[in-house]
């Protein structure tokens, strides 16, 4: 099987807002073979042109099954040409349509190419990226428990501590329609510095039991998350938006996180898999940050440590596609469709 | 698909060539085989080699009646089960036995070649020679690496240890071998552990005065990530370790400790999806890994979809007695074909002729450990070795 070109559909915007939590736009990107098989996959709309670029120089004639070699030749590539975050998502989502052609090309779902069980993936909410007041906010959370039993909560925080407590404590008690003890985590959105999240984190566990706090301070920075995972209760979770293994090896060598997040958006599938290999030799769990159409949902039987997958949307918000993965009794469960699931409407 | 059921064969093979190390430099010729055959409702068999035999019985529960393709699920069943007693000795080989044949049996599936299914660019691996050859004349050693360069090898390892000028005469031997392939051969040294750290540091430095080293391998104990950080600060050519390590959390302090700058990997290491691991873990650090030797080079497979592979160890002493195998050796590199699995298939019949009518010879695995190891050495006897003492 051979790749034989690839399309891209224009930019969609805001009115059509993706599963997952994609930026304010997003596209499609099919790849074509001339076996007949599509693969599939959804970015960010920044990623058209280097998209095409990229099928061009070096997918055209490649074999998908050979995604992993493909995937290491255009992060080579990108390495030496220095480029930015719109070009590692090209590539990301580049891969991810590689695995959607392997697994097609198998008759079998992706999870079963990757080498997992049915995966049932202990799922939680997320309502990060949707601007909802204290109203909407328990509405939606209220939704998440009755529906779809999910049984954790994050919360985007930062803005003002009063605001904080209360919002987090509408999750927690919209949650506990699911289960006593819900699962709370915060994310921060890199608006705090090591010391003020260290005072802010210390308040909040006075009242909460935080799972996890993530998006503090700069990623990058492994000696000061380091300091707050030693000032706090909670596990700093660290890896959102990292395109690269190589970014996480500071976070390895200082064990400045204590939950590795794995966003498939940014390092692929490929990429996702290799991290969490690494992250199982210091039995740190992983995490993967949300996925259009939950299609991470797939991986999780395959990672020795996998914890949890974040869920903002449980079923597609747009008619562009379906998906195959559901969210059950709080369990995100892929289905048994050939490739990841995702079906063009 | 389903596993339906097992079967182990076992036997002994007599090698063309003996083979030995510092630690048995006289050698040894026999070879114990085993081969795991892993059964499916729909006739398709996964094979894989090893030492699995005994502790399969104890895991196969946990396999039976999965689908093969759910392999790295299974592995992570089996790692959980052994839990309490732990992915070790027995229990260990039986698991990489295992996971090898459920990634046999998932690429045959996909009727493709396991570098393929592992999603490798290509079928295409660079190799290093390496001769096990501790045992082997001078005349001997330049006959092998130049067989081997005639194949476009352009790197050799040698068994070192135990007599400094000896190694000396015999790494040029080696390069003069190889240097019909390289103007540059590549040159490693081994010596199996048989020197303390600090004993390693100086017979290396007065090496590296006459010879250029890629990289020294296991100059310490496999565990001890104090002594042979302190060799690779203290030497230019790389420290290799991990061969006698066999999980990722065994290999983990060593990484952790800047203790090794190239690891070796192989299936024993809890099998495809734990070797795997470790080379993801060791890619994370910026760290290399390089394949060791199989029978019939099966493990290329997977070296093949490695991102940080460098070379692959190739012996070639003759252990094919009963398979045949879909690659070949041109122009430096290991070439698989398209033939689905490992690619190898076992000829049945001459199993049964060597399990019916064992061979006999010299010596037997596994090499135990010599005299004065770590402390002081000992140079061989008069006619231990067939080379001239330097």
């Amino acid at each position: 099987m051979k790749i034989t070109g690839v399309k891209v559909t224009r930019r969609m915007h805001e009115t059509n807002a993706l599963a997952g939590r994609l930026a304010e736009s997003c596209c499609i990107v099919m790849l074509s073979t001339d076996a007949g098989l599509t693969g599939i996959g959804i970015a960010d709309a920044g990623v058209r042109a280097p998209v095409r670029r990229l099928v061009a120089d070096m997918l055209v004639g490649a074999d998908p099954r050979s995604v992993t070699g493909i995937w290491q030749r255009m992060m080579d590539a990108q390495s030496a040409s220095h480029s930015g975050k719109v070009l590692s998502r090209a590539i990301a989502v580049l891969d991810q349509a590689l695995w959607d052609l392997k697994a097609k090309a198998n008759h079998e779902p992706l999870w079963k190419s990757l080498g997992g069980a049915p995966p049932t993936a202990n799922a939680y909410a997320s309502s990060i990226g949707l601007s909802l007041g204290d109203e909407e906010l328990s509405a939606w959370f209220l939704r998440m428990a009755r529906d779809h039993g999910l049984r954790g909560g994050k919360l985007r925080v930062g803005t003002e501590e009063s605001g904080d407590a209360r919002r987090l404590e509408r999750i927690r008690a919209a949650l506990a329609e699911a289960t006593p003890e819900p699962v709370l985590m915060i994310d921060a959105d890199h608006g705090w510095s090591v010391k003020q999240a260290i005072d802010r984190v210390r308040a909040m566990e006075q009242q909460f039991d935080l799972t996890w706090i993530e998006g503090v301070s700069r990623d990058r920075d492994a000696r000061g998350l380091k300091q707050l995972s030693d000032a706090i209760c909670g596990a700093v979770c660290v890896g959102k938006g990292f395109a690269t293994i190589g970014e996480f090896l500071p976070h390895l060598q200082r064990r400045s996180a204590d939950v590795i997040q794995i966003d498939i958006n940014t390092i692929g599938i490929t990429g996702a898999l290799q991290v969490a290999d690494a992250a199982f030799g210091l039995e740190l769990p992983v995490t993967l940050s949300a996925a259009p159409g939950n299609v991470h949902a797939h991986l999780a039987g395959v990672m020795p440590y996998f914890m949890s997958i974040e869920i903002v949307d449980p079923e597609p918000v747009t008619r562009l596609f379906t998906s195959g993965v559901r969210i059950v009794d709080g369990w995100a469960v892929a289905g048994d469709a050939p490739g990841n699931g995702l079906v063009l409407s | 698909m389903k596993i339906t059921g097992y079967r182990v064969e076992q036997y002994l093979m007599k090698m063309d060539r003996l083979v030995g190390d510092a630690n048995l430099p006289s050698g040894v010729e026999m070879l114990p085989g085993s081969i795991l055959y892993l059964e499916t409702d729909e006739g398709l068999t996964g094979i894989s080699f090893g030492y699995g035999g005994g502790a399969v019985e104890g895991l196969f529960g946990l396999i039976e009646d999965a689908d093969p393709r759910e392999v790295v699920a299974l592995w992570i069943r089996m790692n959980d089960f052994l839990h309490k007693a732990g992915n070790e000795g027995a229990a260990c080989a039986a698991l990489s036995a295992i996971d090898m044949a459920l990634w046999d049996l998932k690429a045959k599936i996909a009727g493709e070649p396991l570098w393929k299914t592992l999603g490798a660019k290509e079928g295409r691996v660079k190799a290093y020679a390496s001769g096990l050859d501790y045992c082997l004349s001078d005349e001997e050693l330049f006959a092998f690496y130049r067989r081997m360069a005639e194949l476009g090898i352009d790197g050799g390892k040698l068994k070192v240890g135990l007599d400094l000028k000896a190694d000396l005469r015999r790494l040029g031997i080696m390069r003069d071998a190889l240097s019909i392939a390289s103007p540059r051969p590549v040159l490693m040294i081994d010596s199996n552990e048989y020197w303390s750290p600090k004993q390693a540091v100086r017979y290396i430095r007065r090496m590296e005065q006459h010879f250029e080293l890629r990289w020294v391998e296991e100059p310490a104990r496999r565990w001890d990530y104090h002594g042979l950080r302190l060799v690779s600060q203290q030497v230019a050519a790389k420290v290799a370790s991990g061969e006698n390590l066999h999980t990722l959390a065994d290999v983990y302090p060593l990484i952790a400790n800047q203790a090794v700058d190239v690891i070796n990997v192989w299936t024993g290491q809890s099998g495809v999806t734990g070797l795997r691991q470790i080379a993801h873990m060791a890619h994370a650090h910026g760290l290399q890994v390089s394949m060791m030797n199989a029978q019939a080079n099966y493990m290329a497979q997977i070296a093949a979809a490695l991102p940080n592979h460098n070379m692959m160890e190739v012996v070639d002493p003759g252990r094919e007695h009963c398979l045949r195998w879909d690659n070949r050796i041109e122009d430096g590199y290991i070439v698989l074909g398209d033939a689905p699995g490992f690619g190898i298939e076992i000829d049945e019949q001459k199993l049964r002729e060597l399990q019916a009518h064992p061979p006999t010879g010299r010596g037997k695995f596994p090499f135990p450990r010599r005299e004065g190891a770590g402390r002081y050495i000992v140079p061989p006897a008069p006619g231990e070795v067939p080379w001239r003492r330097g």
